[in-house]
């Protein structure tokens, strides 16, 4: 999300307390940074810990400095303080110049800094399509292996006493990793393996490094190759449509999804027999995805799961029952669903999954305002997936108005229509919300309040009564008028 | 007047006729019902899906209409049917069907209705079945009485000779055909009674839509002539006749002209000609009526000697003359065999291929109608005793449809709505009969009055039963006539004719019930055990006796359309060629509207030759991707090694000297895969890319084929031609040797798709670019001949 930074309407609101002038050097130190990567497929988790020294008296914002390719990897950001659930407000600059090749981001503090005192700053984020597979091609006996780049060090605008790099691969089969000599910064070695880690660093005494001529001279990129056993998944495209409905008490959520395996593409062809043989012997290759386990909401009923030839009867579902409401229990139905044919390399399977769900379960009436509340799921998370465009559409009942919507985070864009569906006469106001980039971390729910007149619920059942009124009315006089030329005697 | 039970006299006959009506209505309503959820069992037991083959290509073409407009869809040229030659669809279909589901479509859209268009498809045929039994309910009516129209709309609602062909899914012709055929036939017979032209007019729009959702219109285009000229012979020409026939004929034929497919088929084939034979018959005949009344007899009679005979000649010559000139199409192949059943198989192999072409096994008359079948001829009798004109309809749609049903399963429908008539009309004289509480006359003294008499009457029993008493409904008794005497000749011994005492009724009765009873649990049982298979999903138990659905057809299907590129072209054997264009979405060479038998008998040749020979047709088609059914793993009878010997057949109506058909058999006669199998099979493309691998699966075990229960050899075809056009490194953990194989197999086996080599980039041929692959030597094979010594 962070192309949409700046329309943050949070953001918007603090804009005006944060200045842009350009970083003060003087204002902080970095006593240290730890930056931890938690290498995956799809998803890839870093972690940045900035040990924090105010230098002036009564500094409250703290700027942090993203390379380029690390802001347009990073889809999801946040920070707080260590030890501290609460996350802190930041908010991305605008460019300077377009030509930079880092980025900064102002974190509000939440107390001004006396001089000396120091704060530790986790900024954790999560990156899409960060790893590629290498080799980009592998037969169906081979294993999977990825390739994840990033700088050597980490920039910011202020002095950093020591930093250190760790790149976390999920198994200790590290393929190969850059091997480094001749760091100006270091001390020790510049690198030490162990086990699943690659640490790069420490290294002492670096200037602020947010800047051409550091990022010139010394920055470097670092490269590790890992095996990864996991298939690697991408959802090109998804396609959620929630369509709330007063007089069914329902909620039905459809979700198009197009999936695609994003790790190396087949090499060579598909053999059932290596497969069936594979999965006799329990040794399933590492990029094939046989099946998903999804978590949808408790309570739902009629789950239906098809594509565009038919029902797809490969599923199960073991669906929780309803919550008790205010009921904190974290319960959900576990769909566990395969598609048509496993899923190898660079192969590509569209599918539909949909349910109904109690509307109690997500409205609420609020007789003071006499207003409705509903809280819609942007998102069901498929494990390990990232969501590379989400159209999020929500079809409130005929006759909605004076509606007003909190997603959780700001959409990349966002519109208004109006739908027809069973029997309207004046269509259901919808709201379609577009997203780029959704992790398992995006996981929220978007808030719409609405009122609904008591007129227009009746809406439906009288143009139905009218329109059969209409059919009877017409029926009496048909019955009743001879338009015979001949006055016959009757039949 | 005794009665058997009391009945209440104390009715109005307002409140009779009203309550009656109602009841007509209540019970049109549940046989309706009762049609519809019959055929939901395909719905139920699976899913809302388009069954078989055909029904894919009209769902297909259905959703070109409903999503381009019909003008779109008239001029619809696809280009991804038999590849590469394209097929104008627009021309060559019946478009009634599509038609319908996009006018239901449509409306219900207007009234923002978003129904799928899958679902108006899926539930079209049962949707017109209610119909069916409405337009048989009028129809019966005319053959007796409402009360027989209502069982024959019972029995024509869940028949399963009519389930057969319009369960939900079942989105064929058919599925309307019938509701529009006796529908047709209703509005006729109604002409034919009332002399009018307003019927007549109904009848010929409602056989244009006949004529443009079904092949099968031909049936009323010979149905109605037969019955005018069988009347004519008759002596019952009438004007009522004349203008029923001459309006319906007009406009129908006119009408039946703007269909692309049939174009002027009317005048110009044989098949059309009786029609317009008794149209012209009627004409002379009328005129010669015409005649008659403005000359004297004499003279009459002379002009009537001349005028029958020169036209007579004239017509029989103009036409033989016009079909020797080709400007009337003769009798086309599938017409003659109609009437010889061997025809086909000698000269158009194409169809007798098909298997709802074959001739109607026994068991499948008792299976499609049971009860039915036994008060069918009775019901054709009752119309004898009457012979009212309509009756003389139902006797020759009975003679007809019944040979023609025994000739070719599939025209068992057509059979069908005239047996649930006449059966009806059988059962509901047998209910007349039985249910009327009136008694005969009993009294001690006058049976010993007419014992004497009696006895000399034997002869003229019916004339002894029309005397019986009249019932309450006047109108009854006339039709109970046939029954009666039947009833009454049982009991010879009594001179008495009449149904006495309320036991002898509940026992006929309640046998009758009992055989109605029967009868619906047949049909259900029928219905959902043989009728309701989609036959593009199968289904099968779990050990624990839940249902396990086989989806090998669509997961294959899918994995072409989601991981192929869209113009990649698909050779299949034709019976595939609708599925893989409605669910793979992918070009096929050929497929299930057979119209060019050499393009099948190309497919056919390269499936049955050696992967030498198929190579180059598969490459000069542009083939990408060639698909076989293959049940061997899982004991599918319908593989493709079961229809190998079609494909045979048709590759040598074409090629006779490259495919001969006696190679395929082993040298006792016998079809064998295993290792006693000829060369020809062994080597044909057919039996490498079924049997690929399949050795391998069984891990060094035994490997069996399930359908044909034969033992399969340990070692198993190599191919050369199909497969990847990468080279792959050994892999050592196997015992594989050729580097790459299939492109996709299903879960069970049963759809194994092939991807067709590319030329080698080094101009080798694709054997020795394999072996070399591989790092095998090349052969040698001079030296052995050298050594040979010369003899």
């Amino acid at each position: 999300m962070l192309r949409h930074w700046c329309s943050t309407s949070l953001s918007l609101l603090i804009a005006g307390l944060l200045s842009s002038e350009a970083v003060s050097a003087k204002d902080f130190e970095n006593t240290a940074i730890v930056r931890q990567v938690d290498l995956a497929g799809s998803l890839v988790q870093a972690t940045t810990t900035y040990a924090v020294k105010a230098l002036r008296d009564g500094a409250d914002v703290y700027t942090v400095a993203l390379s380029t390719q690390d802001k347009e990897r990073t889809s999801w950001m946040e920070a707080r303080l260590k030890g501290q659930q609460k996350a802190l407000v930041w908010h991305a600059r605008p460019l300077d110049t377009p030509k930079t090749d880092y980025h900064f981001v102002d974190i509000k503090l939440p107390k001004r800094l006396g001089l000396n005192e120091t704060l530790n700053i986790v900024l954790d984020t999560v990156q899409t399509h960060a790893t590629k597979p290498w080799p980009e091609q592998s037969a169906q006996k081979d294993e999977q292996a990825l390739i994840y780049k990033t700088g050597l060090y980490v920039i910011s605008p202020y002095r950093t006493l020591v930093q250190r790099t760790k790149l976390k691969s999920p198994s200790p089969r590290i393929i190969s990793h850059t091997e480094l000599e001749d760091i100006s910064f270091a001390t020790g070695a510049p690198f030490t393996k162990s086990g699943s880690t690659v640490t790069y660093g420490p290294f002492n005494n670096i200037p602020p490094s947010s800047n051409e001529a550091f990022l010139e001279k010394h920055q470097d990129e670092v490269l590790i190759h890992f095996h990864y056993d996991h298939p690697v998944l991408e959802v090109l495209k998804l396609r959620r449509a929630v369509e709330v409905s007063h007089w069914g008490a329902n909620l039905n959520i459809q979700d198009d999804i197009h999936l695609r395996n994003a790790g190396p593409k087949l090499k060579g062809h598909f053999s059932r027999l290596d497969h069936q043989a594979q999965a006799f012997y329990k040794k399933p290759a590492p990029h094939v995805l046989p099946s998903l386990t999804l978590h949808l909401p408790p309570g739902i009923r009629n789950t239906y799961y098809y594509d565009l030839i038919g029902n797809v009867s490969t599923s199960r579902l073991r669906a929780a029952p309803r919550l008790p409401r205010g009921s904190n229990a974290k319960l959900s139905s576990v769909l566990e669903l395969r598609p048509r044919y496993p899923l190898l390399g660079g192969w590509n399977y569209t599918f539909t999954l949909g349910w109904d769900a109690p509307l109690g379960d997500s409205a609420s009436y609020d007789s003071k305002t006499g207003k409705y509340y509903v809280k819609v799921p942007i998102m069901t998370v498929i494990p390990g997936a990232v969501v590379d465009e989400a159209e999020v559409k929500v079809t409130l009942p005929e006759g909605a108005d004076d509606f007003e919507f909190t997603p959780p985070f700001p959409a990349k864009s966002m519109w208004i229509s109006t739908e027809k569906t069973y029997l309207d006469t004046s269509g259901r106001p919808t709201l379609t919300f577009e997203y780029n980039d959704l992790t398992a971390k995006h996981d929220g729910y978007i808030y719409v309040s609405y009122r609904v007149p008591i007129s227009a619920h009746f809406q439906k059942p009288v143009a139905v009564s009218a329109a059969f009124m209409g059919l009877f009315v017409l029926a009496i006089f048909w019955r009743r008028i001879d338009l015979r030329i001949h006055k016959t005697k009757k039949a | 007047m005794p009665a058997a039970y009391p009945i209440p006299s104390d009715l109005s006959p307002a409140t009779v006729t009203n309550t009656a009506s109602l009841i007509r209505i209540v019970a049109l309503g549940l046989i309706s019902g009762a049609a519809i959820a019959s055929r939901l069992f395909a719905v139920i037991n699976f899913e809302s899906i388009i069954h078989e083959f055909d029904p894919w290509f009209n769902y297909r073409a259905t959703r070109v209409l409903a999503a381009k407009g019909f003008y779109e869809f008239w001029n619809w040229f696809d280009p991804t049917a038999w590849y590469p030659l394209g097929r104008v669809v627009g021309g060559t279909i019946y478009p009634g069907l599509m038609a319908t589901s996009g006018v239901i479509y449509n409306a219900l859209h207007a009234l923002n209705l978003p129904v799928d268009i899958r679902n108006v498809c899926v539930l079209l045929a049962p949707g017109f079945s209610a119909l069916t039994a409405w337009a048989t309910y009028m129809f019966t009516k005319e053959m007796k009485d409402e009360s027989a129209g209502l069982l024959a709309a019972a029995f024509i609602g869940i028949v399963p000779g009519y389930i057969s062909r319009s369960v939900a899914g079942s989105y064929d012709n058919e599925a309307i055909a019938i509701f529009l055929l006796m529908f047709t036939f209703y509005c006729w017979i109604k002409a034919l009674k009332q002399g009018s032209a307003f019927f007549g007019t109904v009848a010929a729009i409602f056989y244009f839509y006949m004529v443009a959702a079904w092949g099968g219109y031909a049936f009323i285009t010979n149905m109605i002539p037969l019955h005018a000229l069988a009347l004519i012979l008759m002596g019952r020409f009438s004007s009522r006749l004349y203008v029923g026939y001459s309006s319906w004929y007009a406009i129908g034929t006119l009408a039946s002209m703007q269909v692309p497919f049939v174009g002027f088929q009317p005048v110009k084939t044989s098949e059309h000609m009786g029609a317009l034979g008794v149209f012209g018959l009627l004409q002379i005949i009328a005129f010669a009526q015409l005649v008659r009344s403005h000359l004297s007899s004499k003279q009459f009679q002379n002009l009537l000697l001349v005028a029958v005979i020169s036209s007579g000649i004239l017509g029989s010559l103009a036409i033989v003359g016009l079909t020797y000139k080709g400007w009337i199409a003769p009798w086309t192949g599938r017409f003659y065999s109609l009437w010889d059943t061997g025809y086909a198989k000698k000269y158009i192999p194409i169809i007798a291929s098909v298997s709802e072409h074959q001739p109607t096994a026994w068991p499948s008359f008792f299976m499609d109608l049971q009860l039915l079948m036994f008060l069918f001829p009775a019901g054709v009798v009752l119309c004898f005793m009457q012979l009212r004109d309509e009756h003389v309809f139902v006797i020759i749609y009975a003679a007809v449809a019944s040979y023609f049903a025994g000739v070719m399963v599939r025209l068992m429908l057509t059979l069908t709505p005239v047996v649930c008539v006449s059966a009806a009309v059988a059962l509901s004289t047998l209910l007349d009969t039985y249910i009327d509480p009136t008694e005969p006359p009993s009294s001690e003294d006058e049976q010993v009055l007419e014992k004497d008499a009696a006895s000399s009457e034997a002869g003229s029993v019916a004339s002894t039963a029309s005397a019986a008493p009249t019932t309450k409904k006047g109108k009854k008794a006339q039709t109970n006539s046939g029954a009666d005497a039947s009833a009454s000749s049982k009991k010879a011994s009594k001179p008495q004719k009449g149904v006495f005492g309320l036991d002898t009724r509940l026992t006929v009765i309640m046998n009758a019930f009992g055989m109605l009873s029967f009868f619906v649990l047949h049909c259900t049982w029928v219905t959902s055990n043989a009728y309701s298979s989609p036959s593009v999903v199968l289904a099968s138990n779990n050990p624990d006796g839940s249902q396990h659905i086989i989806d090998d057809f669509r997961e294959a299907y899918y994995w072409l359309r989601q991981n192929t590129p869209e113009t990649a072209v698909v050779m299949s054997w034709w019976d595939y060629g609708y599925q893989i264009a409605g669910m793979a979405d992918r070009p096929t060479l050929v497929d299930n509207n057979t119209w060019n038998n050499t393009h099948i008998a190309t497919v056919g040749k390269a499936m049955s030759s050696s992967e030498e020979v198929a190579y180059p047709i598969l490459r000069k088609h542009d083939v990408d991707y060639v698909l076989v059914i293959f049940g061997g793993l899982l004991g599918y009878s319908g593989d493709d090694i079961n229809k190998f010997l079609w494909m045979v057949r048709i590759a040598q109506g074409v090629w006779p000297e490259e495919i001969q058909e006696p190679d395929y058999f082993t040298p006792q006669g016998e079809y064998r895969v295993d290792d006693q199998a000829s060369k020809a099979m062994r080597n044909s493309l057919m039996y490498k890319m079924s049997y690929y691998r399949f050795a391998e699966l069984f891990g060094g075990g035994q490997a069996t084929d399930r359908v044909r229960n034969q033992a399969m050899p340990k070692q198993g075809p190599t191919l050369d031609y199909l497969g990847t056009n990468i080279w792959l490194p050994p892999i050592p953990l196997t015992v594989l040797t050729i580097p790459a194989d299939e492109a996709f197999t299903s879960e069970n086996w049963i759809v194994r798709i092939y991807e067709v080599k590319k030329e080698d980039l080094l101009g080798r041929d694709l054997k020795t670019a394999n072996a070399f692959g591989q790092g095998k030597k090349r052969k040698r094979s001079k030296p052995a001949v050298r050594r040979r010594p010369i003899v």
